[in-house]
This record gives C-alpha cells, sequence and structure tokens, in this order.
C-alpha cells in the first residue's frame, strides 16, 4: 500500500511540473521567437489606421535631464497641433545597456516607437525586431532634410535604414577653466606631456586636474579615444571594426599615456565611482580645472561659468603632431535615432511618429539648445543664439578631419564592453598599459570570434 | 492528524498548492535556465545548440575566475563578520546583568529594515577618498592608512562586503539570541554549581547546543555571498572595470550587455551548482545530529 501511494504521489508529482511548464512555457522559446517575429516581420498587410482616428502609441525614450527632457517636450508639443489624433504614452528609456528594450524584445512586447542606436539596430535586426524604413512613406521626405554631412547617422553599414536620426556628429570636447589656468600660471596644453605637468601643478594646488565621471564607463573609452586618434584618425572605431589591433602602435601609445596621466593624478580620486552630477559640479564650482564631456555640456558649463570656460583641441603627441591631429575629433555620430517595431498593430502611424519627433528634437536642439550638430536642416527661428564655445566649435566643424566613435556607436557588443572595462581599469591608476594592450587583444579576438 | 496523514487523497489535495507554485518559481526557472544553458542564443533571435561549448569558454574566462574569487571572499566576510559578530552581540546581550537589552537588540536590528540603496549611498559616503568618515578617521588618529576604498582593486571588494554584513548581522543576531535565549537556564547553574566560569559555559553548552541555528546562518551567509549582486551594483557597478564582479553580474553582462544569454545561462548553472554543493557540505559537515532538551 505504501509503495502505491509513493508511485502515485510522484505520478503526480510529475504531471504538476510538466503541466507548470506547459503553462509558463510561452511561445518565446529560443526558436519560435524568431518564427513568430519573423513572420510578423514579413507580413505585407499591415493594419493601417485612418489619420482621422484617434490612435495612442507607446514610445520609448530617454527623458532624464533637462537636454532630453526640452526636446521631448518640445516634439508633444508641436505634434499636439499637427498631429491631434496621436497620443504617446512615455516609457522612458532605462540606462541599462538596452537590458529593457532587449527584454520587450524577446517577450514580444516592444513599443511601437523606441530609440535606438549602435549595437541595439543589430541584434534587433538579427531577429526581425525593428522595422526596415527604406521604403516607408515619410523616409524619402526626411532624406531630403538630412545635413549632408549626417547621412552617416541615417545609412547603416548594411546600407539601409532603421532609424530616423536626429543627432548630427556629436563631439567629445575638454573643457577648461581658463581663470584657474591663469591664476597657477598654467599653459594651455598642447602635448600630453604639458597635460601631465599640468596635472602635477594644479594636484599641488589642491585643484583637481580633470574630473571625469568614470562611473559611467564612456566617458573612459572617450578619453582613451581621444588619445588613440591622435594617432589614429579613426580612433577606436578601427579595434571595433577588427581592422586593426590594441598592440598597433597608436593604441599602445594612447594606452601608455593614459595609464602616465592617471599616475600622475589627472582625475579626482574615486573618479570611477563618481557620477556625471558629482564631476560636473567639481569643474562647475572650480574646483576642477578641466572636464570631459560631450559638447551638449556647452549650455550648462556657459550658464553656470560665463566667460571663465572654454574648450581645447586634445594636446598631442609632440607639437607637429598637435598641429596635424587637432582636426581630429572624438566622438562622431553613427545609424540611430527614432526606430519602430514590425510588430505595431499602427505601424504606417508609428513610422511616421517615429519621423515627426526626430525632426522636432533636432529642431528643438538647434533652436533652444544651442547646438548646431543635428542630423537634419532646421529653419525655424532660433530662440536662443549660440553661446561662444558653440560659435568656436561651429567654425572648426568644416575642418574637422576625421572621427572616432562614442561608445554608444560601437556595433561589436562584446568589443564595447570589454574596452569599457578596461579603459575604467586605466582611470585608477593601478593597471598598465601593457595589461591594457594583451586584455584588448585577447577581447578583440574574443569578440569576432565564430 | 494521524486520520489525515493515512489518508491520501487529503495529502496529495494539501501539497498540491505548494507544489505548484514551488515547480512555477523555483524549478521551472532552474530548469530552463540549465536548458538554454546548451544554446548559442542572443535572447531574442534564434539559438543554436551547442552542448556544452558555453561551459568550455567559461573555464577559459577569466572574468569568471575574478567572479568566482569574489564571491567566495564575499561569502567569507559575510560568515566572519555576520555570524561572528552576531555571536559575540547574541551572548552579550543575553546576559541577564546587561542593562539597555531592548535598546541594543533593536539597534542591531535597524540595518536590516533599511533599503539596500540607502544602506549604500551611506557607505559611498563613509568611504570617500577625500572626505569619508573612515579615511578622517585614519587621519584623526595619525594613521597614514588612507584608501581609495572603493577604486582599488584590492580593497574594493572587501569594502562592499563589509556593507552587505554590517547592514544583515542584526538579522544574524536575531536568530542566534532567540537560539540562545531558548536554552534552559538550569543548565548554566549546573555548570556555576560545578565551577564553570561564563565563557567555559557559553562553549561547552551554549555553541553546541545551537548549531542547528548556525548551520541555518551558515546556509544564508554563503548562499548570500555567492549570489552578490545589489550592493556591487549600486556601489560600483561592478568596477573598476571587472574587479567587483560576482557570478551574478557576469551573468547579467553575458546575457544584457554582451547578448549571450546562453553563456550567461552556463554562468547561472555554475552559480546553482556552487551554492547547492556549499548547501550540502554546510548540512554535511554542521549540526549532524538534531540536539532535543
Amino acid at each position: 500500500m505504501e509503495r502505491i501511494f509513493t508511485k502515485i504521489l510522484g505520478i503526480v508529482l510529475i504531471l504538476v511540473m510538466v503541466l507548470s511548464m506547459v503553462a509558463c512555457g510561452s511561445s518565446t522559446t529560443p526558436d519560435s521567437v524568431s518564427t513568430s517575429t519573423l513572420a510578423a516581420a514579413t507580413t505585407t498587410d499591415s493594419t493601417t489606421t485612418p489619420v482621422e482616428q484617434p490612435v495612442t502609441l507607446k514610445i520609448y525614450a530617454q527623458y532624464s535631464d533637462e537636454d532630453t527632457k526640452a526636446p521631448y517636450d518640445y516634439a508633444i508639443a508641436a505634434m499636439k497641433k499637427d498631429m491631434p489624433n496621436v497620443t504617446l504614452e512615455l516609457d522612458i528609456l532605462a540606462q541599462d545597456d538596452n537590458a529593457k528594450l532587449k527584454t520587450y524584445a524577446a517577450t514580444g512586447n516592444l513599443p511601437d516607437v523606441f530609440q535606438s542606436g549602435g549595437d541595439i539596430i543589430n541584434t534587433l535586426k538579427a531577429s526581425n525586431n525593428i522595422l526596415m524604413l527604406d521604403d516607408q512613406a515619410p523616409t524619402a521626405d526626411f532624406k531630403s532634410k538630412m545635413q549632408p554631412s549626417a547621412m552617416n547617422t541615417l545609412m547603416n553599414s548594411d546600407g539601409h535604414i532603421w532609424a530616423y536620426p536626429y543627432a548630427g556628429n556629436e563631439l567629445v570636447l575638454l573643457y577648461y577653466n581658463k581663470d584657474l589656468f591663469t591664476q597657477f600660471g598654467v599653459k594651455v596644453p598642447t602635448t600630453v606631456d604639458e597635460l601631465i605637468q599640468a596635472a602635477k601643478t594644479f594636484n599641488s594646488k589642491n585643484i583637481t586636474p580633470l574630473s571625469i565621471f568614470s562611473k559611467e564607463k564612456w566617458v573612459g573609452v572617450s578619453l582613451f579615444d581621444c588619445l588613440a586618434t591622435r594617432m589614429e584618425p579613426t580612433g577606436i572605431r578601427k579595434l571595433d571594426t577588427n581592422q586593426g589591433k590594441a598592440s598597433d602602435e597608436a593604441f599602445t601609445w594612447a594606452a601608455q599615456k593614459f595609464a602616465e596621466l592617471a599616475k600622475a593624478g589627472l582625475f579626482q580620486k574615486g573618479a570611477t565611482n563618481t557620477n556625471n552630477d558629482q564631476a560636473e559640479s567639481l569643474f562647475l564650482t572650480g574646483k576642477a580645472a578641466m572636464f570631459l564631456n560631450g559638447q551638449w555640456e556647452i549650455a550648462t558649463a556657459t550658464e553656470k561659468m560665463g566667460d571663465k570656460v572654454d574648450w581645447m583641441a586634445f594636446p598631442g603627441k609632440d607639437a607637429a603632431n598637435y598641429e596635424e591631429a587637432k582636426n581630429n575629433f572624438s566622438g562622431g555620430g553613427g545609424p540611430g535615432g527614432y526606430s519602430v517595431s514590425p510588430n505595431s498593430k499602427n505601424k504606417d502611424m508609428a513610422v511616421k511618429v517615429a519621423a515627426y519627433i526626430s525632426f522636432k528634437y533636432a529642431e528643438c536642439k538647434y533652436t533652444t539648445r544651442g547646438t548646431p550638430i543635428v542630423a537634419t536642416k532646421v529653419n525655424a527661428p532660433m530662440v536662443e543664439a549660440f553661446p561662444p564655445m558653440m560659435e568656436k566649435l561651429a567654425k572648426v566643424i568644416p575642418d574637422i578631419k576625421s572621427f572616432g566613435s562614442f561608445d554608444w556607436n560601437l556595433t561589436n557588443a562584446k568589443f564595447k564592453v570589454a574596452i569599457e572595462d578596461a579603459t575604467q581599469k586605466l582611470v585608477t591608476g593601478g593597471y598598465t598599459a601593457d595589461e591594457f594592450v594583451k586584455d584588448m587583444d585577447k577581447a578583440i579576438v574574443n569578440a569576432n570570434a565564430e | 492528524m494521524n486520520r489525515i496523514s493515512k489518508n491520501r487523497v487529503a495529502v496529495c489535495i494539501f501539497t498540491l498548492p505548494a507544489l505548484l507554485v514551488f515547480t512555477v518559481v523555483v524549478i521551472y526557472p532552474i530548469s530552463t535556465t540549465f536548458y538554454r544553458s546548451f544554446f548559442k542564443w542572443d535572447g531574442i533571435g534564434e539559438a543554436e545548440f551547442i552542448f556544452i561549448k558555453n561551459f568550455k569558454n567559461l573555464l577559459q574566462d577569466d572574468i569568471f575566475y575574478t567572479s568566482l574569487k569574489n564571491g567566495l571572499v564575499f561569502a567569507a566576510v559575510l560568515v566572519v563578520l555576520q555570524i561572528g559578530i552576531g555571536t559575540i552581540l547574541a551572548l552579550a546581550v543575553s546576559d541577564n546583568s546587561l542593562k539597555g537589552k531592548k535598546v541594543l537588540r533593536t539597534a542591531y536590528f535597524i540595518p536590516v529594515v533599511l533599503s539596500i540603496t540607502v544602506v549604500c549611498q551611506l557607505w559611498l559616503q563613509m568611504y570617500d577618498a577625500d572626505n569619508g568618515l573612515i579615511n578622517k578617521i585614519f587621519e584623526k588618529i595619525g594613521i597614514s592608512y588612507r584608501q581609495n576604498w572603493l577604486t582599488d582593486k584590492s580593497t574594493a571588494i572587501l569594502a562592499i562586503a563589509v556593507v552587505n554584513a554590517w547592514q544583515y548581522m542584526g538579522y544574524h543576531f536575531t536568530l542566534l539570541y532567540a537560539a540562545i535565549k531558548s536554552i534552559p537556564e538550569h543548565f548554566y547553574e549546573a555548570a556555576r554549581i560545578d565551577g564553570a566560569t561564563r565563557i567555559k559555559a557559553h562553549l561547552h553548552i551554549t555553541l553546541p547546543l545551537i548549531l542547528e541555528t548556525y548551520k541555518f546562518c551558515l546556509t544564508f551567509a554563503v548562499a548570500g555571498g555567492l549570489n552578490a549582486y545589489a550592493n556591487m551594483l549600486i556601489m560600483t557597478n561592478g568596477g573598476p572595470g571587472t574587479d567587483t564582479y560576482t557570478l551574478t553580474f557576469m551573468s547579467f553582462r553575458a546575457a544584457f550587455q554582451t547578448n549571450e544569454f546562453g553563456y550567461g545561462c552556463a554562468v547561472a548553472v555554475v552559480l546553482v551548482i556552487e551554492s547547492l554543493l556549499a548547501t550540502l557540505v554546510i548540512n554535511r559537515l554542521v549540526a549532524r545530529e538534531r540536539i532535543t532538551y
């Protein structure tokens, strides 16, 4: 009797497990995800909604600080006039390396419109979770409005359009406090050795030479790219696309100088634990002499520091290299902007909204945020004039010879993570250039292994 | 009660809800993780069966060894600080002659109920290289031991583990205190009559009699250490570089940052096996005989 009961209990247990697995198992097993999404992506008879009918779309967009809130609010306000039947439900983009977006894609819950760029386009493309925009209705018009210099932000390396861009080829700038340099008799450095010397002088005066928010790993990557572009115009893009090795001269030199700068005390203590607000505050309050950030910092820096602040061309290997490479910039753009889910129930409207919002973003950034570096041409009247630093940059832009890459425009996810980690270690000063080169060469091989 | 246990149908019906829940929240996720660890999969698209290649790659990955070591260091710090200090405090507070026991009991437990984010932010301030309390204390007492606690790879993982140990020490203290208070007083009276000192009485009566509780505390501390994630996410985000990674962190990186979901599952499988092994060893070595009194 006891044995029979044990057997029955065993069978019940197995049944419970099987039943719950079946119940839990959705159609999103590794194999079935692709089939279902593929079917959805390749279907041609998309549901079209007449423009007049009220439509509610989900949008996944950045909305965290003034630089991201202002363009969104501007675009929404304009949309209320031009597309009154459309309501957008905002899902705020998480700064999580697209983990949330990937989860949405894996579970078939992608928002109708979402921000994309860099490796996420390739990831979503491979699983048919992003709509190709080449032949969509607004594309021809959008293309005609593009700045010729920013076409690289529209066209992907595969020759297709996957997102409507709004940002142009943005840049990394090295800002400095003119008053502190004058006060302590420090020459604005034109070579990396002079930068090391400046770091030593500022440290002796209890001033942080360069405040860096290395808790965000892209900043360390950008500093490395600034150094690498002195000798290799394409910077880390060359490594990302597997066309170079970290042991190449330009990258080895960049790693050596990065390590030397860290050892010389260029960064504040605890730099890898410092966030954007903390590092920015050090610079804006005169406790740090230099600050590394994108050109989008110009508006805030000008507002808080007035004419005390300026940006400098990145120091070179020597005087000759400074002149030769001063128009090689770190940063640049890449394909990205607003994309559309192929599974959207209102696909046509979502495409229209994506194009409209991207265009309005650029308009807002240009007319009110003091940045001419946008993807599309803007005809709207200026609300605020460009600050002097932006005027200076605008004069340099036509002479820019080359761009490296922002971290988020890197296309190989494994390489991106590896260089983020390695450059953050360089910031600590406890990681040698040799270790960097060895680790990165290994990472590049792994990142490109099948 | 006896009648119910003899009624097989009743046993099945009563255990079914618990079995269902357990299967859905434990067995199903673990088995799918095992299954997916045999695939090359980016988490969204088509998966390719590669059998044990993910595990082979794992053995050649430097980050795996860093993560494994960090998990063990984390667990060791938790065991020493949470259970060690928890025991000392529990013994002290259980002493009848001590005044203010109620206040102390509450004070020790307060960090447990605080949000982990709040605790981490508090300690981030204390670890600040320039103005942090800890470096200031060293400065005041004239010891030149100022450290970049969270950015130095040799101290970062220890510094983070101390935060977790501090927060949950009160939990272990409470368990141990309750166990100590459950020991009958006449055991100590007999020991006193036999001339045992207080320390001897604790060594020969208290500690052996609360071994069952130690087993529970040890399992929690070790599993908590091996699975650590939130503290490093808030305090260092795994950095500098990968220096404060644990297996949980590594699994997340693989699944969501490098698009290797299958590889991330393989890391999770190793973590599950590691935790199970640790639990088995603890069960085998600690409190093998059940003590009743």
